[in-house]
């Protein structure tokens, strides 16, 4: 080999590096006048890839401050009065979103506290940590008072008489639905889990009790509650073998496959739960399908899962970097922020145990 | 025109609706030609014209019997954009998960499309987190009284539903009214999009299909799926494409080709009084006569009533 040329690791380096500046520069161009970011460059602001976005920048160090300012003024134009957030302008009611817009805010906060340089928390400033709190306690409040209606008790009594036994889980346990009184779906009860986690954990590091981040007594009982009863539905609506699907392991008797997604944003909300055999079942299988992954969404969420649980994921970054920013992008800007998050070795969130 | 501004004319009033069967054993035969051909035979509109297919685009599906075949819908749009269309969109909002990229990699569509631009000028529309307008639900069949709407259907010119030929647990058969479940955006109601089921499936399936009202339809029947579909069934050979001109028509055609009784479900009895036609004689049967393609699909037990004389 030729000592003057490169070695794969440093080029690789160098690969890395190169697109995540084309994927900053890509998320940077791509935020609207209003602050918000739209699924697709021009497109309309919206509360997800907002969320994703400001997620992907707090956590790299370039300067994208004024962006992320914006992008947070965005946000809390956005919330409702009754402090959810719309899954798109115009809607008159809050859903899941309101998960990731609390997790936004919680780890501004959080990155905030710990004197991230350029510091945004201008006393007097709408993103001083006053109102970022409450922000985040409004949405806190709505997520406790959402409860899905799958098993309530007027459903359960239903089920009685009903000749469909095609479930297979138990509905004592609930989580959260996609939408306001609906069934509990794994993915938005991974989002509230981590929400809830993000906001009760204060800094980083810090690891406080729940309660510590200006939570009512009432609220942190609510929290706690409905944290016990999302992780005993993450549990029992795992698929057989390990990992996850959207809710239903097994519909008609026939067991349903994992998926990729769903599994992650599980095991990213279970981290700091109590140790259960389903989940290390499910970082087997992850493990297991991770070098078939084929799309980059999967795959950098994936890389995500697996580091945050401290398992070396070998080669995945180099599988990133297949894609350019323009690809990664334009299937949409949640995979561009997803992929930026994976590439940056120093990211704060999730945060770290 | 695109589909905001269309009337919705009372079955009563509309004219015969045409039903087009054509015998297609493998997906290896000359797709291209035999649906160009049997779509001249309609005289679409479509000439300088946005077209969107909608597929129906699932999940995994080594077998081929869940997904809309990609060869099927590559032919789709070679012969709409051969017939003058100016642009061919093709798009979907996958139920269940939320990475359309894994699974149009796991389908294997641009093996078939070639390469397909995603993005802002697609060629690949993922309806699940296209742009939004809100719809009020003029029909109110079902307890929404409003969705919103990906703008890329709701601005398209020509709407074509492709779906699979497939039994449904819950509604009997999805077919191309069910299909359009898959224009409602997962980023706003989610993966899956169960606020369609609280609010009552086969009442939904009637408000989406009266809001976005589809212009013509092809479906799928080569391999298609029985008894627990639309993801657990089995796959069931039946060596048809099927097209129309009205979605209530050709659901109706293809659940006689399913050895099923389209008056017995539910959405699709309700639906011949104002989307389309469900009647034999409202319906001019084109290129095979049904009883030389019919072919009974098993279907779960809460829906045995469905099968015809014929099946039982």
């Amino acid at each position: 080999m030729n000592s003057l040329a490169p070695s794969a690791a440093s080029q690789n380096h160098e690969s890395f590096r190169a697109l995540r500046a084309e994927l900053f520069s890509h998320l940077r161009d791509a935020q609207n006048s209003e602050g918000g970011w739209p699924f697709h460059a021009s497109g309309e602001s919206r509360v997800e890839p907002t969320c994703w976005a400001l997620l992907a920048l707090a956590n790299t160090s370039e300067s994208s401050q004024a962006s992320i300012a914006r992008g947070f003024e965005f946000l809390r134009a956005q919330q409702l009065s009754d402090g959810s957030w719309p899954a798109a302008g115009g809607m008159s009611s809050g859903g899941w979103v309101t998960s990731l817009a609390a997790l936004a805010h919680a780890q501004f906060l959080a990155s905030e506290m710990l004197g991230a340089p350029g510091s945004l928390s201008e006393p007097g400033s709408s993103l001083s940590a006053g109102p970022v709190r409450n922000t985040i306690v409004a949405a806190l409040q709505w997520l406790c008072d959402d409860y899905p209606r799958d098993s309530s008790r007027w459903q359960k009594f239903l089920k009685n008489f009903s000749s469909a036994k095609h479930e297979s889980h138990n509905n004592e346990f609930r989580g959260w639905g996609w939408t306001p009184r609906t069934s509990s779906w794994v993915e938005p009860t991974s989002f509230a889990l981590l929400a809830f986690a993000s906001a009760t954990a204060g800094a980083p590091g810090s690891r406080s009790e729940p309660g510590s981040f200006d939570l009512s007594p009432q609220l942190a009982k609510q929290v706690s509650e409905r944290r016990e009863l999302a992780v005993g539905l993450l549990y029992d609506r795992m698929c057989a073998g390990g990992g996850w699907n959207c809710g239903n392991p097994r519909v008609y008797g026939v067991d349903g496959e994992s998926l990729i997604l769903p599994t992650c944003w599980a095991l990213l909300a279970l981290r700091d739960a109590p140790d259960h055999p389903n989940r290390g079942l499910s970082l087997e299988w992850l493990q297991k399908s991770f070098a078939a992954i084929s799309s980059p969404g999967s795959l950098a969420v994936a890389q995500i899962t697996l580091q945050h649980y401290g398992i070396a994921v070998r080669e995945s970054s180099r599988r990133l970097c297949q894609w350019s920013a323009a690809d990664l992008a334009g299937q949409g800007t949640h995979v561009a922020a997803w992929s930026l998050l994976a590439l940056n070795p120093s990211r704060h969130w999730p945060v770290p145990s | 025109m695109n589909l905001r501004n269309r009337q919705l004319i009372p079955s009563f009033a509309r004219p015969p609706s045409r039903v087009l069967i054509r015998k297609v054993a493998r997906y290896e035969e000359d797709l291209l030609a035999i649906i160009y051909e049997s779509l001249r035979e309609f005289s679409l509109p479509i000439k300088d014209k946005t077209v969107l297919l909608k597929a129906n685009l699932v999940g995994h599906d080594p077998v081929g019997s869940m997904n809309t075949h990609p060869a099927v819908i590559a032919a789709a749009r070679e012969s709409f954009l051969k017939l003058g269309a100016k642009r061919v969109i093709i798009g979907d909002g996958p139920a269940l998960d939320r990475d359309t990229q894994a699974i149009l990699e796991s389908v294997r569509l641009t093996e078939f499309t070639g390469c397909l631009k995603f993005g802002v000028g697609a060629d690949f529309v993922d309806l699940n987190i296209d742009d939004v307008e809100r719809v009020s639900l003029e029909t109110r069949a079902s307890l929404l009284k409003e969705l919103y709407l990906p703008k890329t259907v709701l601005g398209a010119d020509f709407f074509v539903s492709m779906p699979k030929l497939k039994t449904h647990h819950w509604a009997g058969v999805t077919l191309s009214m069910k299909n359009l479940f898959g224009i409602v955006p997962g980023s706003c109601y989610g993966w899956p999009k169960n606020i369609l089921h609280w609010a009552g499936i086969d009442r939904s399936i009637l408000d989406i299909n009266a809001a976005a009202r589809p212009d013509f339809v092809i479906v799928d029947g080569i391999l298609g799926m029985e008894g627990n579909g639309p993801i657990q069934g089995n796959p069931k050979h039946t060596g048809v494409l099927l097209f129309g001109d009205d979605p209530v028509a050709a659901d109706s055609t293809a659940c006689r080709v399913m050895g099923l009784r389209p008056e017995k479900i539910d959405y699709l009895s309700r639906a011949s009084t104002m989307l389309g036609h469900i009647e034999p004689s409202k319906i001019q049967q084109l290129g095979e006569p049904i009883a030389s393609v019919r072919t009974s699909f098993a279907v779960v037990p809460a829906f045995q009533a469905l099968r015809d004389q014929e099946s039982k």
